[in-house]
């Protein structure tokens, strides 16, 4: 690994950042262009000319209907969802110290599980709640519960307690995992059990502009944090204690960035189901790729974590004809593999 | 005086750990801290750097009140090296050093030639140079305890906090560490084990069961009496032929 790489100039800055948004850009032109279905990469991009822009171009109405109705909202989500959820976790891991933390290790997969559950099956809500919103509201509780439990412990108080925060997680989770698995033994039919499953491994089916509309700020306000605190977060490589010498408020970034990271999540997840993986593995990745530093690793991370879902939303469409695998079925298959060759290769390097 | 800590006290479900401690540090001494382990020395410290916030008592920095003072404000005041902090990330020597620069940069102030200055004076300072590019895990105890304190000079602070920054050292490094903390022209305090490297301090604060009990020149402090009291050893003088300077030998008591 390249431990001295030249202090980038503004000019090489700006040359990342646009080759990044060019990445990016290409990403969901492909996710809109590939499936079952192949549509010319020209036929989008006419087609997109004509939406935002008002051109005239002579584009087939089905063709028009899938792209704007389904895939583009689709792979602009999958992106928001894999950059949110890969930032949260590089967060998470450089807070906690600790290379095992994920976005749902405060409990809010489970916790959002559990809302969907209770929505869906038990009829929580009474039809007036849709199952995106139980899940939101499953997901902050759940939260709420695991914080306010790592506080109980100590876990907030001393600099040092950042194993309270990771044990009372994995409490919470125990605790809500039990309860969706207690809904859907009692109450769900085979068909309801079959459907939530395949939203407990993440389901991008779904996605419509509102979600664009929704994931879009949200990934963006969570990328913008980790920006803001970048310094922040490097200061935090040598622990909690080293951090505050270094003149950070840790009290108050933690608790910012802890719970910016559980509402981007908690957003997410209710969006599109509990993708794993994405949180665990992207950031380690990007560290192996562009080093320790914030300031690049938390673009890098969006920008990969992004890139990866949006491939494996595509790959979930097309890997089985006529069948939509879960994300996190993919997530799982084809990241695993890679992220041990890029392990291996990482330890050749450095 | 540069800083001033009065009737400081730090107690944690209801023990006392630290209590009415009164200590003034002096614009450019070396301050070594001495006393046996749990009496206190690192809490001090960390109660001195205002990272921990005190249960008694107050710490100012130039007058003005440590705890109230935002963090960033207090990190250009004031650096402090703890025992012995670790990392597994796979950061380089410079990306350490530069962390020193935290608490003067903010997102709209960022980076500038002056920090690169200040980062290569700090290496330079602590004969780090031609280390930037090695990476933290490679580094020995040694080469570790000078990027800190690197990071540490890079903060360019008027105090410098050192909690035991020979522990875990060979005698080569402590002493090597020790003169680097002597010949820098900035205040510091120094928790220290060795009684012997204390007595190259200008003055020493001895503690004991939480208490400073004594503070002053190291030879009037570090008597046989007050060494046989606090840590239950029984001290002899011996000199060094070679220069005539006493030392202490140490039998149990």
């Amino acid at each position: 690994m390249n431990f001295c790489s030249a202090r980038p100039t503004r000019a090489s800055r700006l040359g990342r950042g646009a080759m990044g948004a060019a990445a990016l850009f290409a990403a969901v032109l492909a996710g809109t262009c590939i499936g079952e279905t192949p549509i010319p990469v020209l036929t989008v991009l006419q087609t997109l000319a004509n939406k935002i822009f008002g051109a005239a171009h002579v584009v087939d109405p089905i063709d028009v209907g899938i792209i704007w109705n389904y895939r583009l909202p689709r792979a602009i989500v999958a992106a928001c969802c894999g950059a949110g959820l890969a930032v949260s976790g590089m967060v998470l891991q450089s807070l906690l110290r600790n290379a095992l933390a994920d976005p749902y290790l405060l409990g809010i997969s489970a916790g959002a599980s559990t809302g969907a559950v209770a929505v869906t099956v038990a009829g929580l809500g009474a039809g007036a709640v849709s199952m995106s919103l139980g899940a939101f509201i499953g997901a902050v509780t759940a939260f709420l519960m695991v914080a306010l439990l790592a506080r109980a412990a100590g876990g907030g108080v001393t600099l040092r307690g950042t194993g309270q925060i990771v044990l009372a997680g994995i409490a919470g989770s125990q605790l809500f995992n039990a309860l969706t698995s207690f809904i859907i033994t009692k109450s769900a039919n085979a068909e309801q059990a079959r459907g939530i499953m395949f939203w407990l491994l993440g389901n991008l089916s779904g996605a419509r502009w509102p979600d664009v509309w929704l994931a879009v700020p949200v990934a963006i306000v969570g990328l913008g944090a980790c920006i803001w605190y970048a310094r922040a977060l490097d200061a935090f490589s040598f622990g909690a204690e080293s951090a505050a010498s270094l003149g950070v408020p840790v009290r108050v970034v933690q608790v910012v960035l802890i719970g910016l990271t559980a509402l981007v999540t908690a957003v997410m997840v209710s969006i599109v189901g509990s993708i794993g993986f994405v949180g665990l593995v992207i950031p380690h990745a990007a560290r192996f790729l562009v080093g320790v530093r914030h300031g690049r690793l938390g673009p890098a991370t969006a920008l990969i974590g992004a890139v990866f879902l949006i491939a494996a939303d595509v790959l979930s469409r097309t890997i089985v004809p006529g069948q939509v695998l879960p994300i996190g079925v993919i997530t799982a298959l084809v990241g695993a593999p890679a992220f041990a060759l890029i392990l291996v290769r990482g330890r050749r390097r450095s | 005086m540069i800083l001033e800590a009065r009737n400081l006290g730090w107690s944690v479900r209801g023990r006392a750990i630290v209590s009415n401690v009164d200590l003034a540090v002096r614009e450019g001494e070396t301050l070594g801290l001495v006393g046996p382990n749990g009496s206190g020395k690192s809490t001090l410290m960390r109660l001195l750097a205002g990272i921990v916030r005190s249960t008694s008592g107050e710490v100012r920095i130039r007058g003005q009140k440590l705890h109230g003072m935002p963090r960033r404000q207090a990190a250009q005041l004031i650096a402090f090296l703890e025992q012995q902090a670790e990392t597994t990330e796979a950061i380089s020597v410079r990306d350490a050093v530069e962390l020193g620069r935290t608490p003067w940069l903010t997102p709209l102030q960022p980076w500038s030639d002056e920090d690169d200055r200040v980062v290569r004076q700090a290496l330079a300072d602590t004969d780090m140079e031609g280390f930037e590019c090695r990476s933290w895990a490679t580094l020995s105890g040694g080469e570790r305890q000078r990027v800190h304190l690197a990071r540490a000079l890079a903060q360019q602070p008027q105090l410098l906090l050192l909690d035991e920054p020979t522990n875990h050292l060979d005698i080569q490094h402590q002493l090597s560490i020790l003169k680097l903390v002597a010949d820098l022209p900035i205040t510091s305090v120094v928790a220290l084990h060795d009684l012997n490297q204390a007595l190259g301090c200008d003055r020493v604060g001895m503690m004991s069961a939480g208490q400073l009990v004594a503070l002053g020149p190291p030879r009037d402090i570090l008597t046989a009496e007050r060494i046989a009291a606090v840590f239950g050893v029984r001290a002899t003088i011996v000199v060094d032929p070679e220069d005539g300077t006493s030392i202490f030998r140490f039998h149990t008591a």
